[in-house]
């Protein structure tokens, strides 16, 4: 799955977990949205797990620096596995 | 998903806060509890979320040996929707050691009413060696169990706070193969025996919360994962959290709500498999010879098996009573017999009617009641017609009645008193006592015919569990309905400024129990009765007027002048609005809500006229 059918489906995910809409671009990252912090973070893998049937390993998503490289891992876990 | 509660909040419906109690109970993984929780507080910042009056809200504070994010925010989101209005307080990661002993701590400004307290399982650990005796890791155990229930006591003592302490999750992985049960020092035997000491040594204000149980039955595999515990320091996957703020919000609900006393069965294909009226005794499927026949039986055994723990059982049937009852009494598979039964109604009138019916003869609200039935109509319509009542569908298939009942959560004890146990022995006699008043011709020689003898005495730490239940189960003979917790009614023993104290009654038929609990306020030249409640079995047998000489005699021993009682209408207590006055109070002032105050000059009022013996301690009939 290309990166920006990732975003896509998780725009979704983040409007049902954020209290306030947040617009998913690749460049955005987790410092420019005051709602994403590291407690809010757990939410949102978890959420994404789920809906792609997928697991990462242990430090990787806190490794992505923006929307981009995180949907870019979501597909390298589709197609590799965890 | 969720669609129905997104329209609701769209249009500002009021729906959205019933919806939302029920999604929640509904809700299966954390994920979905996450996405109702942010719709619910969008919800409050649009003002369709009820906000708490002032002090309306319970102090809860969650305290723990790993990261508190997101249980914090499930806890809160299931009390919120159940109708339970909180404002927590987050302890630091592991810090909880620290929180409860520094004086000046924000937990202790804070001044919680219950507190969560999840201690990490990575700690849970012997020091001792693998192949090292058992007294070796007992003692570490116990080192482990004390310290963690010495830290409840301080904060206890301190704060007053109730204590749900959640024990140790069992480890899932194999290692050291089955060499573990041979030995405490493993980490799977090593937190059983922690697990077991903490609930056998847990005080009444500390209630644990069975982490260990509820790994089992959802699989500890799924329950951690040491992946989140390195990213974040999560004890528990998101669903095992998930699970774990349930229980928790359960349980406190649990510490200020009554359960339920009555279990109101159907009949025909509930007690017993087939129809009595048509398929007769010898036809209807009941006992070991059948697999179904045995599922029936067992449902039985566990009906009676409730009435253990004080809970009363009915019937409840479209059936002719004789006809209904002829497997009662004749029947040789039959475990409830007609002794059981509180009460029996077999007719043919609505279900609901009869609920009604059974509730007044019982004295209870509708509230107390638990319906069981195969039928969905029958549920349906008990359901449209009496929503107080709990209406449980068994469905088709016997074998799944007794688990439905066991997972439904309903008949849950906090603690078990004797009186419990003997409490349908109660009802019976209350009974015989209504068939003898038909009988007896004027209320005196009745209620002199009865030979009740008293016991009046100040609270003793070892009645304070059943005092603490009748104080929160007590509905319709309850002037204030002022709720304490087990702590708060421990701290009233040999209270000078607040006397209090309590009555047992026993009559020729036996012993009644603890029945009475009165609490006083000493100010000045005043006593002010803060609480008075009485057991409904022992209404119209004049303890209110031994109750009242004793609260007499109290104010007259401190040189009060004045005794102030007051009512506060809740729903069920009317049966008092008019207690103070019927004893001779002058009322004060009065509430545009109901709220009375009444006065009684203690200089002017002479002992009332009883016909109960008054007796010391421990010299009632039947007790040893």
């Amino acid at each position: 799955m290309d990166p920006n059918s990732v975003i896509k489906e998780m725009q979704v995910l983040f409007d049902e977990i954020f209290l306030d809409q947040v617009v998913l671009t690749p460049e955005l990252s987790a410092k420019q949205v005051p709602e994403w912090d590291s407690l809010m973070h757990i939410n949102i893998l978890v959420a994404v797990e789920e809906h792609f049937h997928i697991r990462f390993r242990v430090g990787e998503v806190e490794a992505t620096r923006n929307v981009g490289e995180f949907a870019e891992l979501v597909g390298r876990r589709i197609l590799e596995g965890n | 998903m969720n669609q129905d509660l997104a329209d609701c909040l769209r249009t500002m419906d009021p729906r959205f806060i019933n919806d939302m109690a029920i999604h929640t109970k509904e809700a299966q993984s954390f994920t979905e509890v996450i996405r109702l929780s942010t719709l619910r507080r969008r919800a409050m910042r649009a003002g369709l979320w009820p906000k708490p009056e002032e002090g309306e809200d319970l102090r809860v504070a969650v305290l723990g040996g790993c990261t508190l994010y997101p249980f914090t925010e499930l806890l809160e989101h299931h009390l919120e929707a159940s109708g339970t209005r909180c404002r927590l307080f987050v302890g630091d990661y592991d810090n909880y050691t620290a929180e409860i002993l520094e004086e000046s701590s924000p937990l202790r400004a804070f001044r919680p009413e219950v507190t969560i307290l999840i201690p990490s399982a990575r700690r849970c650990v012997s020091s001792g060696l693998l192949a090292d005796p058992p007294q070796v890791h007992r003692a570490c155990a116990q080192a482990q169990v004390e310290n963690l229930l010495g830290l409840c006591g301080v904060l206890h003592a301190v704060t007053g706070s109730e204590v749900i302490l959640a024990n140790f999750l069992l480890p899932s992985r194999m290692d050291p193969g089955s060499y573990r049960t041979r030995t405490l020092g493993s980490p799977w035997s090593f937190r059983k025996q922690v697990n077991l000491e903490l609930g056998l040594q847990a005080p009444a204000f500390v209630q644990i919360c069975d982490v260990e149980q509820m790994g089992c039955r959802f699989g500890n595999l799924n329950a951690a994962d040491d992946r989140t515990w390195f990213e974040s320091k999560q004890a528990f996957t998101p669903d095992m959290t998930e699970r774990v703020a349930r229980e928790a919000a359960h349980q406190i609900r649990s510490l200020r709500q009554s359960t339920k006393k009555v279990l109101v069965m159907d009949l025909d294909n509930t007690l017993w498999g087939g129809v009595i009226g048509d398929d007769g005794l010898a036809g209807i499927e009941l006992g070991d010879t059948s697999p179904r026949g045995e599922a029936f039986k067992a449902f039985q055994a566990y009906a009676k098996a409730l009435t253990q723990r004080g809970i009363l059982l009915a019937v409840c049937s479209k059936n002719d009573e004789a006809v209904a009852k002829e497997p009662f009494g004749h029947h040789p598979e039959m475990v409830l017999r007609l002794d059981d039964i509180v009460a029996f109604r077999a007719n043919w009138n609505p279900k609901s009617e009869n609920l009604v019916e059974i509730a007044a003869q019982l004295n209870l609200g509708l509230d107390s009641l638990v319906f069981v039935d195969d039928n969905p109509s029958e549920i349906d319509i008990v359901r449209q017609f009496v929503p107080e009542v709990e209406a449980i569908l068994l469905g088709p298939d016997p074998s799944a009645f007794v688990a439905i009942l066991e997972d439904s959560r309903l008949f849950e004890p906090r603690s078990l008193t004797r009186e419990d146990s003997e409490r349908v022995a109660q009802y019976r006699l209350a009974n015989l006592g209504q068939q003898l008043l038909a009988k007896a011709t004027d209320m005196d020689s009745y209620l002199s015919s009865l030979e009740m003898q008293a016991c009046i005495q100040p609270f003793t730490p070892l009645d304070v569990p059943r005092i603490a239940q009748l104080i929160n189960k007590s509905n319709q003979f309850n002037l204030t309905t002022r709720r304490r917790t087990e702590g708060e009614v421990a701290a009233l023993v040999d209270d000078p400024a607040r006397p209090a104290f309590s009555v047992r009654l026993a009559d020729r038929f036996g012993d009644h129990g603890l029945i009475a609990v009165v609490i006083t306020e000493h100010r000045g030249e005043t006593l002010e009765v803060d609480t008075w409640l009485m057991s409904c079995r022992v209404l119209k047998r004049q303890v209110e007027d031994l109750v009242l000489n004793e609260i007499v005699r109290l104010a007259r021993k401190r040189d009060c002048q004045r005794i102030i009682g007051r009512y506060v209408p809740s729903p069920k207590n009317q049966m008092v609005s008019t207690l103070f006055p019927d004893l001779g109070f002058a009322p004060a002032s009065s509430s545009p809500e109901g709220c009375a105050k009444y006065v009684l000059e203690a200089g002017r009022f002479s002992d009332r006229k009883t016909a109960i013996k008054l007796e010391p301690p421990r010299r009632l009939h039947g007790s040893e």
